[in-house]
């Protein structure tokens, strides 16, 4: 048994544990369920030695558990696959799967590859990929990447299991496999644990279901004794309702950006679409489907190598970011605020104002204007209702929500016309989230902005789009219309959703 | 502001610690030595202390993005030759000579930068590999003779003093007030400091990142080259070898003021300060009577030290965050 008591870890500007206590059983599939932020992730991390907890302590079968680093984790037979991809592109699969038990001749130092190659053939088997060993893993899709996770985390033969959303990237059939095999070490009574935020798996693969919420734990169940509807209730905090904004307001026949055959090299594949002034158009899709990349290709961060795009009904060649928010007036929230979002190290009034030094500047000597800048940074954290102690304060002792809010408004303080929301709401709050719908759509419909909202965030895309395009990939693959925002929106439109996926 | 706080972000201000650790050592060298306080030895002092903080400067405006310059020496003495020809053999007047050497080392810079930045070449090896070619070009074109013939009027920055405060330190204060401006309220200077941040970030907020690393370098290269035009107006001559020891006192001087070695972090008064420091250690270092053989010793451990501290503040500064 695996147990953890009292786990508390903070961050700057977020406690994301809060005291949390959960006893994870061998034999046992257990979910650990919350929406994004919620803290799962950094339980897995306490558990891994990536993140050692600031206070709480952790036994195994009563025995103090204490790992400080990965590599001790790893030597204590705990072994994580992770949501992003660790793997080194440029070695073998094989490589990959053995790293840390590579088989040498007798008792030489001289690797013995046919034994290596051999081992990895067995646990490549096992998760189903029929690759040859030696391939690079860097030519692999991130699907296949994933599944070498898998098989590298099954070769070290643990006693727990990790597994941080590893359905995220991979497909159906894939999952299913992943699935089958989790089942057959369950059997050999290895503790699994199980981070996802998908309802579906849990009842679909878990025995149990540990539900966090803003770093708290809610509550531990077993799985016969939960209804769907009592999870949402944990995870989200109240009752399950996807309150579909009414219908705003779209011209029609105004189209602002249309993009026609988009083409890059296992990026995206004859890609085309069109965006009205005043909609927010819906990106759906899981990671890597193509959709940031798309979004890239537009803002001429990556070159495309065919296809054309035209704003107002000109061709536009983007060369820069630069180039797209001062001649197109096109501005792009990243998915990932902390590395490509803000200047953490810098004062909430130059994250606000970066995008429009040029503007603000004197004639001649290039000189910002402070009062200007002031001005601007106190009107964007009071309408965005960012939470700080003053303008002065530096991005990175904010939360979440409020980064997020204030990589946002260098975007909204440009008065761009077109704005590309990459994953808006990954791992802020849910305050934070319902008041970054309410700007989206206020943006779109009373502003006339024209709005791309980028999400694998089902709810959010139902609620927010006007119409959807489904990517899987690296191609569009289905439109939906007309997203309906009756009552029952959600459920037609999920579903419509689903039937791309069969 | 409450007292403790207040004290404590004395503390944790760099450079307060600077101005502290140059006090320090101007009162132990004004206890320890007759000499270390007479006119002459405060003239001279101030003029290296001058030529120390602008090369300085040429290493912490391209480490402020992230990036290094191996070739500040060998740019001040290509810098230095150009001066020295078109005054000594062209007999061109001081503007039009210190004007084409700017001109040239902006030119390396240039050259640098772009090489780095858009062929996305390491910056250490890009450097490392022009300073041979800027040096070779230097010796090839001299063959290692000095130019002597340099008017009388070009030395007066160099070797004048009002009230005993050289010309030249007044110059440095006046440029390095400038340098302060530049990095507080000019788009550049902003640019520059986001982009040594964050490059990335900087990239996805609509500026240039590699425009940026490029004008960094040249940046870089124009002051090499002002220190080498100020050397010239020191020394009233103008030999090839110039710049040969400026690397490591770039690099200590950058350092020791508190620029960051992660980018984003420069202070025109940490910069100074850094000079001050640097050019009384040596100072100090020839009244104790060290011999001569042995000066890159201290100078590289006082490089490491500066690191060091450099280190110990970034991580005592990430502890705080958590807290």
């Amino acid at each position: 048994m695996l147990k953890v008591e009292n786990i508390s870890k903070s961050f700057p500007g977020i406690k994301a544990l809060d005291s949390v206590s959960v006893e994870f059983l061998e034999g046992e599939i257990h979910a650990l369920l919350g929406e994004n932020g919620a803290g799962k992730s950094t339980l897995i991390k306490v558990i891994c030695g990536v993140h050692p907890q600031d206070t709480g302590k952790m036994y195994i079968d009563d025995k103090k558990l204490v790992v400080e680093s990965y590599i001790e984790a790893l030597a204590k037979d705990i072994s994580v696959v992770n949501q992003e991809l660790q793997v080194f592109p440029r070695y073998s699969v094989a490589e990959n799967i053995m790293l840390d038990k590579m088989k040498t001749i007798g008792k030489t130092a001289i690797l013995d590859w046919k034994a290596i190659n051999k081992t990895s053939k067995r646990y490549l088997d096992m998760v189903g990929l029929d690759i040859p060993p030696t391939k690079a893993i860097g030519e692999l899709s991130v699907a296949q990447k994933q599944m070498v996770e898998i098989a590298k985390a099954l070769a070290s033969n643990s006693k727990i299991l990790l597994l941080d959303e590893p359905t995220s990237a991979i497909s159906e059939s894939e999952i299913k496999t992943l699935f089958e095999i989790l089942s057959g070490l369950k059997e050999k009574g290895i503790i699994i644990i199980f981070v996802t935020h998908k309802l579906e798996e849990v009842f679909r693969v878990c025995d149990k279901v540990t539900v966090l919420r803003d770093g708290k734990k809610i509550g531990t169940k077993k799985i016969e004794e939960v209804e769907r509807a009592d999870l949402v209730k944990m995870m989200i905090g109240r009752e399950e309702k996807i309150e579909a904004f009414r219908a705003g307001a779209v011209e029609e026949d105004n189209i602002v950006l249309e993009a026609e055959g988009i083409y890059k090299e296992h990026k995206a594949e004859d890609m085309s679409f069109k965006l009205r002034k005043g909609e927010v158009l819906g990106f759906y899709g899981l990671m890597g489907a193509g959709r940031t990349e798309l979004a890239r290709l537009l803002i001429g961060e990556d070159r495309k190598q065919s296809g054309k795009v035209y704003v107002g009904g000109k061709e536009i060649n983007p060369r820069s970011i630069s180039d797209s928010l001062y001649k197109y007036r096109i501005g792009y929230v990243t998915e990932n605020r902390k590395e490509e979002g803000l200047l953490l190290n810098s004062n909430i009034k130059t994250n606000v104002n970066i995008t429009i030094w040029p503007m603000i500047a004197s004639k001649v000597l290039k000189l910002i204007n402070g009062k200007k800048e002031e001005e601007n940074a106190r009107r964007m954290v009071d309408e965005l209702d960012i939470r700080a102690t003053s303008i002065n304060q530096l991005a990175q002792k904010l939360s979440g929500g409020n980064q997020q809010k204030l990589s946002i408004s260098k975007w909204l303080v440009a008065d761009c016309d077109i704005i590309i929301f990459d994953e808006p709401t990954i791992g802020v709050d849910v305050g934070a989230k319902e008041y970054i719908h309410k700007l989206i759509y206020n943006l779109a419909h009373e502003q006339g902005k024209s709005i791309i909202l980028i999400s694998s965030d089902m709810p959010e895309i139902i609620k927010l789009a006007n119409r959807i395009y489904i990517f899987r990939e690296k191609k569009i693959i289905g439109e939906i219309g007309e997203v309906s925002k009756d009552a029952d929106s959600y459920d037609i439109v999920s579903n419509q959703i689903a039937s791309y996926y069969v | 502001m409450a007292k403790k706080d207040y004290f404590k972000s004395i503390l944790t201000n760099g450079n307060f610690g600077l101005f502290l650790a140059a006090l320090i050592l101007f009162a132990a060298l004004s206890i320890a030595s007759d000499n270390f306080l007479s006119p002459y030895n405060m003239y001279t002092t101030g003029r290296t202390l001058s030529l120390y903080a602008f090369v300085g400067l040429a290493q912490g405006i391209v480490l402020v993005v992230g990036d290094m310059n191996l070739s500040v020496g060998a740019i001040g003495g290509l810098a230095t030759i150009t001066a020295g020809y078109l005054m000594d053999i062209q007999g061109f007047n001081g503007t039009v000579a210190v004007a084409v050497a700017l001109a040239v080392g902006i030119a390396c810079g240039l050259i640098n930068g772009v090489i780095t930045a858009k062929f996305g070449i390491n910056a250490f090896i890009v450097t490392l590999a022009t300073s041979f070619v800027f040096t070779g070009i230097n010796f090839g074109f001299t063959q290692g003779y000095s130019f002597v013939n340099i008017p009388l009027s070009f030395t007066v920055l160099g070797k004048g003093k009002v009230f005993g405060i050289p010309f030249i330190l007044i110059f440095t204060i006046i440029a390095f007030i400038v340098l302060f401006l530049f990095f507080k309220f000019t788009i550049m200077g902003r640019r520059i400091l986001a982009v040594g941040e964050n490059l990335d970030a900087a990239k996805f907020s609509g500026i240039n990142s590699s425009n940026i690393k490029i004008l960094s370098h040249a940046l870089s290269g124009f002051v090499a080259a002002l220190a080498a035009v100020l050397y010239v107006s020191r020394m009233g001559t103008a030999p090839p070898v110039t710049g040969q020891d400026w690397l490591i006192v770039s690099f200590a001087v950058a350092i020791l003021g508190g620029t960051s070695l992660n980018g984003g972090l420069i202070s025109a008064f940490g910069v100074i300060m850094g000079a001050a420091i640097m050019v009384m250690i040596k100072n100090g270092l020839v009244m104790l009577g060290t011999n001569v053989y042995w000066e890159q010793t201290y100078l590289g451990l006082l490089i490491l030290i500066a690191v060091g501290i450099d280190r110990v503040r970034t991580i005592y500064n990430q502890r705080r965050l958590l807290e």
